[in-house]
């Protein structure tokens, strides 16, 4: 059937994709020290949050009338639960250990990255593919950051740079409709995430002072 | 019996003497003043094209008796107009508050209905006492994707309007501005003005939530305001003023990340620190205090301090500087 055809290559592409070898760029952010790491990382996200901006017009636009209406407030439908959210209680948010909120903007940056690599080989213009493919690498980028972020803090990364792309069993759009009802709402999700880093690396930044890192630097012999 | 009428600005309005037939002698009065009987047909009252000028206490009395037959009180106004609302946060993450008007007035009683949608979920804006006009909501849920649509009704007894906003969290994001903003001049320096201020006391974690901050300066004779951006801290000095001329500064935040600018602060005014002016004198005159301040301001300490250093360069003049400052503040002290 054309829907499990898709679904087939959704998830093929998102396997082939999704193999990011993250491990060569470590070694540079532990030099630096995470103090530094967390402000590069808070200034990629700034970045990014930026690019995302004329990204998101110019593909809202490709879309068409009503994604691209600025009061265009749709219900959110089930199927966008499997992009990862950034809404979370406050209390929770405040509550988080360093490492759960590393973690938290690990996994959903790898996530997201995935859905846009995917997005990128779907789009119609030359003008959107090349915007995408340049937001993708600078999206890259951040989820490295992060890995090195977490790595220079001792912590784990989580397991696999995405885990799996989406809850087997979930189809792909049916109709044209609703798979740019998929697209609006992971631009969304990806703008949201953006300010919320913003925030989770302000708290970071002030609790993760760099003569902690500079110390287990010297502890290694460096 | 009296009761309340409510009649719109250039309506006609007929007014019946209660259960009085029409070809019954009746009396009009106007808030005790008799209406004279142009206005009237038969035992009605009739005012046509009715302003605000009018409302006021009708009364009607039969003939002969002078029985109190009817009372109404009439209050002219309009139906309302669509309102104007407005939503912030100036304590994220907190919530946000509304508040509301009317562009122009009814001149009669209204009431207000505000609700708030977020998603599928209703959520209750909690009227303020004061100001009227004004509610609030606290945030169950940090960064949310789903838009909040408020609408608010405005009722009265002769019609009713509303209006409706769409909007994110982060986009209604707008600090109170600075507050305690206070420029000082620093002594020894004509071209230099020390400002500082404090994050509004509404923004309730800046540790988390920092804000960064816009200054302006300009002299009170020039129109053309000078810039700073700020990222962090709640103080600058200003190394560009024109020495002697009085200073107006001003102060606005924002949240680093989201949001928009505050509205300036209280614009304070400051003007650098100038040297005391020397009077017009006789070459006597000026040998004479010239050897008196070299008496309180360079005391032999000091000249031997710099003497001893012998060190050949800026630093040391500013070390003698700082020296002399020191040791006159010092003789200042024990005047």
């Amino acid at each position: 059937s054309p829907t499990g055809d898709s679904w087939g290559i959704f998830t093929f592409l998102c396997a082939a994709l999704c193999n990011l070898p993250a491990l060569p760029a470590l070694n540079c952010s532990e030099e630096l020290g995470a103090g530094q790491s967390i402000q590069q990382t808070y200034d990629l996200t700034r970045y990014l949050e930026h690019q995302l901006r004329t990204l998101a017009g110019t593909y809202l636009n490709y879309l068409g009338p009503p994604f691209n209406e600025p009061d265009f407030n749709p219900p959110r439908l089930a199927r966008a639960e499997r992009v990862p959210s950034a809404t979370v209680d406050l209390d929770l948010w405040r509550g988080l250990t360093d490492n759960a909120r590393l973690a938290a903007n690990y996994r959903a940056y790898s996530r997201l990255l995935c859905y846009l690599r995917v997005l990128d080989g779907q789009v119609g213009t030359a003008e959107l593919r090349h915007r995408l493919a340049h937001f993708c690498a600078s999206l890259q980028g951040l989820v490295l950051s992060i890995g090195g972020v977490m790595s220079s803090l001792g912590y784990p990364l989580p397991a696999g740079p995405a885990g799996p792309p989406a809850p087997p069993g979930t189809p792909a759009a049916p109709n044209d409709f609703l798979k740019k009802m998929d697209d609006f709402w992971l631009l969304k999700e990806l703008q949201t995430w953006l300010w919320r880093s913003a925030k989770d690396f302000n708290r970071l930044k002030k609790k993760v002072p760099p003569a902690v890192v500079t110390l287990r630097l010297e502890a290694r012999g460096f | 019996d009296s009761h309340v009428q409510y009649e719109r600005v250039g309506a006609d309005v007929t007014m019946k003497c209660g259960s009085m037939d029409w070809d019954a002698a009746v009396t009009w009065t106007a808030n005790g003043t008799d209406i004279d009987e142009s206005h009237l047909n038969g035992s009605y009252l009739i005012l046509k094209n009715v302003d605000l000028s009018q409302s006021g206490q009708y009364s009607c009395y039969e003939g002969s008796s002078w029985h109190l037959k009817y009372q109404t009180y009439l209050r002219v106004g309009t139906p309302p107009k669509e309102p104007v609302l407005m939503c912030r946060s100036n304590n994220y993450p907190k919530g946000f508050y509304c508040s509301w008007h009317l562009p122009t007035p009814t001149y009669i009683p209204n009431s207000f209905n505000i609700s708030v949608i977020h998603g599928t979920k209703d959520m209750v804006c909690e009227k303020d006492a004061i100001p009227k006009n004004r509610c609030h909501i606290r945030y169950l849920q940090l960064f949310s994707t789903v838009k909040y649509k408020v609408t608010l009704t405005v009722t009265n007894a002769l019609g009713k309007n509303f209006t409706t906003l769409t909007f994110d969290e982060f986009a209604i994001v707008k600090p109170d501005p600075p507050e305690s903003v206070v420029a000082k001049p620093v002594p020894n320096n004509p071209r230099r003005l020390e400002v500082s201020w404090q994050n509004p006391s509404s923004w309730p974690d800046p540790e988390s939530f920092p804000l960064k901050f816009f200054l302006r300066y300009r002299p009170l004779i020039l129109d053309q305001w000078q810039h700073v951006e700020l990222s962090d801290g709640t103080s600058h000095t200003i190394t560009d003023a024109y020495a002697g001329k009085e200073y107006i500064i001003q102060v606005a935040a924002k949240d680093n990340d989201i949001g928009t600018w505050s509205d300036w602060s209280v614009a304070v005014h400051a003007t650098p620190w100038t040297e005391e002016p020397k009077h017009l004198t006789t070459e006597a005159q000026i040998t004479e205090t010239t050897s008196a301040s070299t008496s309180s301001f360079m005391a032999p300490p000091t000249t031997k301090i710099c003497d001893k250093g012998a060190v050949v360069g800026s630093g040391a003049v500013a070390v003698c500087w700082t020296a002399g400052l020191v040791v006159a503040a010092y003789s200042v002290l024990f005047i």
